[in-house]
């Protein structure tokens, strides 16, 4: 029988670790923690919220942040929503400038948009051929009414880290807020928002083995920031986020953080180690790319480009791999990665891009079967190709 | 395991089994026709060996999407036997509906149609000159 597909789209989601689902099991039943958190007049509620502040207090410890400082979302996509719908409200009558890239998740994009329709200017930075946007740049893209910098620490679809931290500091000192996308960073980066003065971190638990549908937004205590709240209801969450809060998801959550702050020193080498074998294989094939910077990238996020294939006819060749060309939620349409194009790469080099990320799971088995299927479908497909017209004569 | 659903079973077979492929035999009567898309960068080109007025053989080669390529394949099936004037009449919309393209993609295969165009004007015995 043909063996499953090898999953090596862990950019885009992660299966569950099952320490993980097991703490969310412990939430669901009627014998467990299920009742809800908010209900603090039972036991069985109290006993739910200690599940939720004991979770609290795990997504604030792998941040080093205060367990008060985090609030719960559905994830980063609604993280990012209320860091910058959020405060871009509070704040319009004081600032309506904001600095972000024209690499960042669509959910910063979008948000980004939807701000310049209520009246705010944005800034897109453009970042180098590394693909990441030096704190030079941000400094020049300051100005008196600069309220926001939002910029994610690492791209998910390259991999490229930006620093953050020089950023942050530069921030602090301009008066000026930093909201970090770290979906694809934490659990997997050292992250301390009081070192790197980072003001709002969005946090989500899907790319960590963790379950979908849960995230956080950890917003700086001190001084007060001020935050619009994007739905209402029940008060929850300080009035920032009404809605019944998902004790299993936020348990799930809690239990995704703690473990990878356990297992980060092992994972992390061996992750770096199977995608440099990887890449030191596909490097041996002609006209193979990285994309991004080789150096400054996270470890499970490998990019490339193959000249001579279209990225969609690859992915098919590809079926008994599991893997993405662009990012998850571009490759449901047939557009060649806006971000491979903003660091300029060509339309049809962007289109034959493929993302191999890689995860706990990912054996060194998989990978020596992954680099062996690339080449052969990349020989396949090149052999019947023909020459480009200019070289044809 | 299910199958991509974007695509259909002939696409599927063609795109993996890529009959078809590769280059007329020998030199005497094969025409090489090319046609490259202005945006995209898909191209193709048909390899036809042809003797008494039909075609003997046909092949392919192509950069594309998997749509373009299983397209390609079916051609090289359609055009056997055919004379230069079934060659020149022939439209795209046949593999289209022959291989369930979404309409997305027609583009591509009137590159494909642009191909077998120039077949027909290096038709041996015409005055045009091949590609």
């Amino acid at each position: 029988m043909k063996p499953p597909p090898i999953y090596l789209d862990n950019a885009a989601t992660t299966a569950v670790d099952p320490r993980v689902i097991e703490e969310m099991r412990t939430c669901l039943g009627s014998d467990g923690d299920f009742a809800n958190p908010s209900s603090v007049n039972h036991v069985y509620g109290r006993q739910a919220n200690a599940r939720v502040e004991r979770a609290r207090a795990e997504v604030a410890e792998l941040v080093n942040a205060a367990p008060d400082q985090i609030l719960f979302t559905s994830g980063a996509t609604e993280a990012n929503n209320l860091a910058l719908l959020g405060t871009a409200r509070f704040h319009r009558d004081r600032a309506r400038h904001l600095v972000t890239s024209r690499t960042e998740h669509p959910a910063v994009l979008d948000a980004c948009r939807q701000l310049e329709r209520e009246g705010c200017t944005v800034t897109y930075l453009k970042p180098g051929p590394s693909g990441i946007v030096e704190p030079g740049q941000v400094a020049t893209a300051l100005r008196p009414d600069t309220l926001l910098v939002s910029l994610m620490h690492v791209n998910n679809e390259i991999g490229v880290i930006n620093d953050v931290g020089a950023i942050g500091r530069l921030c602090r000192e301009r008066g000026v807020l930093l909201h970090v996308d770290a979906a694809q960073s934490a659990g997997k980066l050292p992250i301390d928002v009081r070192h790197d003065a980072i003001d709002l971190l969005s946090l989500t638990a899907h790319k960590l083995h963790g379950p979908k549908g849960v995230g956080a937004l950890c917003i700086r205590r001190e001084p007060r920031l001020g935050l619009v709240p994007l739905q209402f209801g029940g008060g929850q969450e300080r009035g920032l986020r009404s809605g019944t809060l998902p004790t299993h998801q936020i348990a799930g959550l809690g239990a995704t953080y703690r473990i990878a702050r356990e297992v980060m020193s092992v994972d992390i080498p061996r992750i770096s180690g199977l995608r440099d074998r990887l890449w030191n294989a596909l490097a041996a094939i002609p006209e193979v790319e990285l994309n991004g910077d080789p150096v400054r990238r996270v470890a499970g996020i490998l990019n490339v480009t193959v000249d001579g294939v279209e990225g969609e006819t690859l992915l098919l060749a590809l079926d008994d791999l599991a893997l993405s060309s662009g990012s998850a939620c571009a490759s449901l349409h047939a557009e060649p990665s806006y971000v491979l194009r903003a660091l300029g790469r060509s339309e049809q080099l962007a289109q034959g891009s493929l993302r191999i990320s890689l995860g706990r799971y990912t054996s060194p088995d998989d990978i020596e079967r992954a680099a062996m299927r690339i080449r052969a479908e990349v020989e396949r497909l090149r052999a019947i190709a023909p020459p480009l017209a200019a070289a044809a004569g | 395991m299910r199958a991509d659903p974007r695509y259909g079973a002939e696409v599927l077979r063609r795109f993996r089994e890529l009959p078809g492929a590769g280059d007329a035999t020998g030199d005497a009567g094969v025409i090489n026709a090319r046609a490259d898309a202005a945006d995209d960068g898909a191209r193709v080109v048909l390899s036809l060996r042809i003797e008494r007025g039909v075609v003997v053989e046909a092949r392919f080669r192509a950069y594309g999407c998997p749509y373009f390529i299983a397209a390609a394949s079916w051609l090289t099936d359609r055009l056997g036997g055919a004379t230069r004037r079934e060659v020149a009449e022939w439209d795209w919309r046949e593999a289209a509906e022959a291989l369930e393209i979404p309409p997305a993609r027609f583009g591509r295969l009137i590159t494909l149609q642009d191909a077998v165009r120039a077949a027909a004007a290096a038709w041996p015995g015409t005055a045009a000159t091949a590609v």
